[in-house]
């Protein structure tokens, strides 16, 4: 065996050489030498490695994705089966709606002149046009965020329960697919032909990871 | 006594990527966050070491993860690991952040690397590599490395893999990353060379007035 043919078929510097090639390195000792300092160099990267083996990322980022998580999947565990109640809760939640519309309509909505600043624009964008059924839900905060001074654009709908946005806050937007069954529970109206489907959903992640408002962005045009 | 059924049972540590990840894909949040923890430490620093910026590590781990969670996040279990998938997409990602930051630090340009000159190997270059600055200045010299050996180096030196793995990652040959290798340590030797030995250096010479 040459020295080419060494450094062709060594194994990597940890372990140990095997008999043909501790052969070669009896014989040269040029390689010998060479291999002694890959060994040391080695043992030095392993030290760097032992170093660093404990640094993770921020505890912020798996707050993020797992509230990104949630998103896609609709925001709430799916149940294991089919439950008896899940018709009588989507005829309750029907009921709920009409509720709200009617006392949207009875009491009339008027938009602030708060002027629009959108976030930091995604990669992908295309706001769909949406009607809204209802606003508010679970007699929870509205959903809306005409009245938020985070600095949202109004296409975003804050989520029903989720904390408000305080003005300085460190948010991040992500991009996540989102079935359309989903959008029910914001109050959109969807066909109920296509609730299967999914839609693109930008969701803004509070610094505390979870989930505050989503504005739902198609290319595909209306969710209707 | 009712029998939990397979998706229903919280995921274990012993359970594997590929089983995790088909849990994931049908909406079990445990499975996300035991696989994320199994993984996001290596691709952090991966990310880490490559870029050489925290914030850039933050931010490609976490798209590393969400690809995960896209559609069509093109995972084949035939085609690797998942674990490599990871690595693979932490990759591109590190090399798109460098192509936009412009700052990617090299001992040289990463040209050819048939044609780089053989360098020498020095004795002494390793002989404090024990103590914490030594340590500190071998990941210097590792982040100083150009891209293509810095990546294998990181791979196979300080996470683990083998070189067959490594290659999957890169998208190369095996031997690729052999020869890569070979040279990435060559390269760290003397930049460990030169940094125990640097070299008198005489700033431009500037007129001054003395008294005799």
């Amino acid at each position: 065996m040459n020295c080419q043919e060494f450094w062709n078929t060594a194994p990597q510097p940890g372990a140990e050489a095997e008999v043909h090639l501790a052969s070669h390195l009896a014989e040269c000792p040029a390689c010998a030498t060479k291999w002694e300092h890959q060994r040391a160099l080695a043992a030095g990267l392993r030290l760097v490695a032992e170093e660093w083996r404990s640094v993770e990322a921020p505890a912020r980022v798996e707050a993020g994705l797992t509230a990104a998580f949630r998103a896609q999947k609709g925001f709430e565990r799916r149940p294991a089966r089919s439950s008896w109640w899940m018709p009588v809760l989507a005829w309750a939640s029907a009921a709920a709606a009409m509720v709200v519309v009617s006392l949207f309509l009875v009491r009339g909505w008027q938009p602030t002149a708060e002027p629009r600043v959108p976030l930091a624009a995604p990669q992908r964008t295309g706001p769909v046009t949406l009607e809204f059924a209802a606003q508010e839900q679970d007699g929870g905060a509205p959903a809306d965020m005409e009245d938020d001074s985070s600095g949202l654009g109004n296409d975003f709908i804050r989520l029903p329960n989720a904390a408000r946005i305080e003005p300085n806050e460190d948010v991040n937007l992500v991009r996540v697919e989102v079935p359309r069954s989903t959008l029910i529970a914001l109050g959109l109206t969807v066909s109920e032909d296509r609730t299967s489907d999914s839609v693109l959903a930008d969701v803004v992640l509070g610094s505390d990871g979870m989930a505050r408002a989503v504005r739902v962005v198609d290319e595909g045009g209306s969710l209707e | 006594m009712e029998l939990m059924n397979e998706s229903q049972m919280a995921p274990d540590a012993s359970q594997n990527d590929d089983d995790l990840f088909v849990r994931l894909r049908g909406g079990d949040e445990q499975a996300f966050v035991t696989l994320y923890r199994r993984r996001e430490g290596a691709i952090y620093r991966f990310a880490m070491h490559m870029s050489g910026s925290a914030t850039a590590a933050e931010d490609i781990t976490q798209e590393v993860f969400l690809t995960l969670l896209r559609g069509d996040c093109g995972y084949d279990p035939k085609r690797g690991t998942l674990s490599g998938y990871l690595f693979g997409i932490a990759r591109k990602l590190v090399l798109r952040n460098l192509e936009r930051s412009r700052a990617d630090v090299s001992l040289e340009a990463d040209g050819d690397e048939v044609a780089l000159p053989e360098l020498a190997v020095h004795e002494n270059a390793l002989a404090d590599l024990t103590r914490r600055e030594g340590i500190e200045t071998l990941r210097r010299a590792v982040l100083a490395l150009p891209r293509r050996y810095r990546e294998v180096v990181i791979l196979c030196d300080l996470e683990e893999l083998d070189y067959a793995d490594a290659a999957v990652v890169v998208g190369c040959p095996i031997g690729t990353v052999r020869s890569r290798m070979h040279r990435a340590r060559a390269l760290l030797l003397e930049k460990l060379h030169q940094d125990r030995n640097p070299k008198l250096e005489v700033g431009p010479l500037k007129p001054m007035r003395c008294a005799i």
